[in-house]
């Protein structure tokens, strides 16, 4: 390829702005892990010196170790639930042909029709018309409604790739339809339904946006005790609770790039 | 569907608290747009948010597009880079840039050191750093709209363009911009939506400096524990975002067959 003038300005204008945007992408979650093992009483910066005291604190804090216990909680029935109910709905979109299979596709496909203010106000509306706004049921409910579509599209897109000729094989050799489930289909999208899982886990756990209209006295998850704190004051304790939670959320996005690569999840 | 429907049944309840109240009323809506704070909100809402997706377009495209282009192994720290913001909290996110613009923060830290200001000054509170924090927030967005359109433009046609002595600029022009508006449409409308109905990072980073319609109704509804009102603003900001997606459905649809000529 030649190059003239315009091409080297390009060329240039584009590196400078790549390095910034992944700087900035990276920014502030790098800065929360830095000052969190700061030694200091403040958020200055550049820290104090090297300590591990927040951390230790971070678990000694009630608020705090009940909030991510019940977040903990909360996003493991959210993963199992979300599986179930996302493999249903992709094994059906998949192979079968029924009324409303286009309607329940666009759903899968389009998780943000409704903003998040939205949904939360409408699930403590309907609950409080119910009487549950005290239960965990708003809870479940929001994060369901966010995780499944991610759910259903990994495990759709599993589906579609993986060799439907093994299933056709297992039932030449007369086995029954659920057995060929169980031994052949599910072995073998086992990856993109562990992905989706973990996704799904990822979702509930990280939600601030939904979880802050559901959450009463006795259920505050993790990301909405962060968001009432840092209301009123921050200091490195949140540093460190938030670290915790970088930490978790990377160690979720290694797994699934490992099992099935990152870009899955876009 | 279901809480859009019930937020619409609340929002014609005559009540002021609670689920107070009974009827039919359209008091709340012509509250709303009686009175001329509401429709500022209102108007810096869309601003902002076409600012933010404006933004995200400019810096966002590069990104998406060298993603899209790159060999696997080189993408894959890329992309944990850009998914990260998405799948971490989006509360630890706002609080990390407010160590940054704080006081006390990174930026003041730095900027004093350099001598380019003597004292540390407030980028808290002002409507720049909200808009510079849900850039960062939504930019991911943009970026794997970009790339899941562009991965599928074939190189050769750049190639071509090149060979017929067109300079990238050209070729960026005539050839990647036609193809690639779909998924930039797409990612558009994502982060316009997504930004106007933010409530956390306006809440955090603005204080009440600047009120966009979400962090309003997020007061309306938590402090104020005025429901119907609530509802009635959380139905106009749904109506609202639903028209932008089928005004830019239409304009992806129109768009998309000029492109296709484009390219030919």
């Amino acid at each position: 390829m030649r190059y003239d003038f315009t091409d080297y300005v390009l060329i240039v204008a584009g590196a400078v702005t790549r390095v910034a945007v992944y700087a900035l992408l990276a920014l502030p979650a790098a800065l929360v892990v830095v000052l969190s093992f700061t030694s200091g009483e403040t958020m200055d910066f550049p820290p104090a010196g090297f300590s591990m005291q927040w951390y230790q604190k971070a678990f000694e804090s009630e608020p705090f170790m009940s909030a991510l216990w019940t977040s903990t909680y909360v996003a493991v029935i959210v993963a199992i639930a979300a599986l179930v109910i996302g493999f249903a709905a992709a094994f059906a979109i998949n192979r079968f042909d029924f009324p409303g299979k286009g309607l329940l596709q666009a759903l899968a496909f389009s998780p943000l029709i409704v903003p998040a203010v939205v949904l939360g106000i409408g699930l403590l509306y309907l609950f409080a018309w119910m009487n549950l706004i005290q239960t965990m049921f708003p809870l479940f409910a929001g994060h369901l409604v966010l995780a499944i579509p991610y759910v259903v599209r990994t495990v759709l897109a599993s589906l579609t790739l993986h060799n439907r000729v093994l299933e056709e094989a297992a039932m030449n050799l007369r086995a029954s339809p659920l057995r060929v489930v169980r031994r052949i289909t599910l072995p073998l999208i086992l990856p993109g339904l562990l992905s989706a899982a973990i996704f799904a886990f990822v979702t509930s756990f990280g939600n601030v946006t939904v979880s802050v209209f559901l959450t009463y006295g006795g259920n505050v998850t993790l990301p909405v005790q962060l968001f009432t704190y840092l209301d009123h004051s921050y200091n490195p304790l949140v540093a460190a609770v938030s670290s915790i939670m970088i930490f978790v959320t990377l160690a979720v996005i290694l797994t699934i790039e490992r099992l099935i690569g990152a870009e899955t999840l876009s | 569907m279901v809480p859009a429907i019930g937020v619409l049944r609340y929002s014609f309840l005559d009540g002021d608290y609670l689920l107070d109240g009974h009827g039919f009323t359209l008091r709340h809506y012509l509250r709303f747009f009686s009175d001329t704070y509401y429709s500022s909100v209102l108007w810096d809402t869309f601003v902002d948010g076409l600012v933010v997706s404006l933004i995200c377009l400019l810096i966002g495209f590069p990104v998406g597009y060298s993603l899209a282009r790159l060999p696997p192994l080189a993408r894959r720290w890329r992309t944990i880079i850009v998914i990260m913001p998405l799948t971490l909290s989006l509360v630890v996110i706002v609080f990390g840039w407010l160590i940054v613009l704080g006081r006390n923060g990174l930026l003041n830290s730095v900027l004093v050191n350099l001598g380019i200001i003597s004292s540390p000054k407030t980028f808290l509170f002002a409507r720049p750093a909200v808009i510079l924090v849900l850039v960062q927030q939504f930019l991911p967005f943009m970026i794997l709209s970009v790339m899941s359109v562009v991965t599928q433009i074939d190189p050769v046609l750049e190639h071509a363009a090149s060979n017929l002595r067109a300079n990238r600029l050209v070729t960026f022009r005539r050839v990647i911009i036609p193809l690639a508006t779909p998924g930039i449409l797409v990612g558009f409308n994502l982060v316009f939506v997504l930004s106007i109905s933010a409530f956390i990072t306006p809440r955090l980073i603005g204080g009440n400096r600047v009120p966009m319609l979400g962090s309003l109704i997020y007061e309306r509804i938590m402090s104020e524990f005025n429901w119907p009102s609530g509802a009635a603003m959380a139905f106009i900001l749904f109506v609202a975002g639903l028209g932008f997606t089928a005004a830019f459905n239409a304009l992806a649809a129109s768009r998309f067959v000029r492109g296709g000529r484009h390219a030919l």
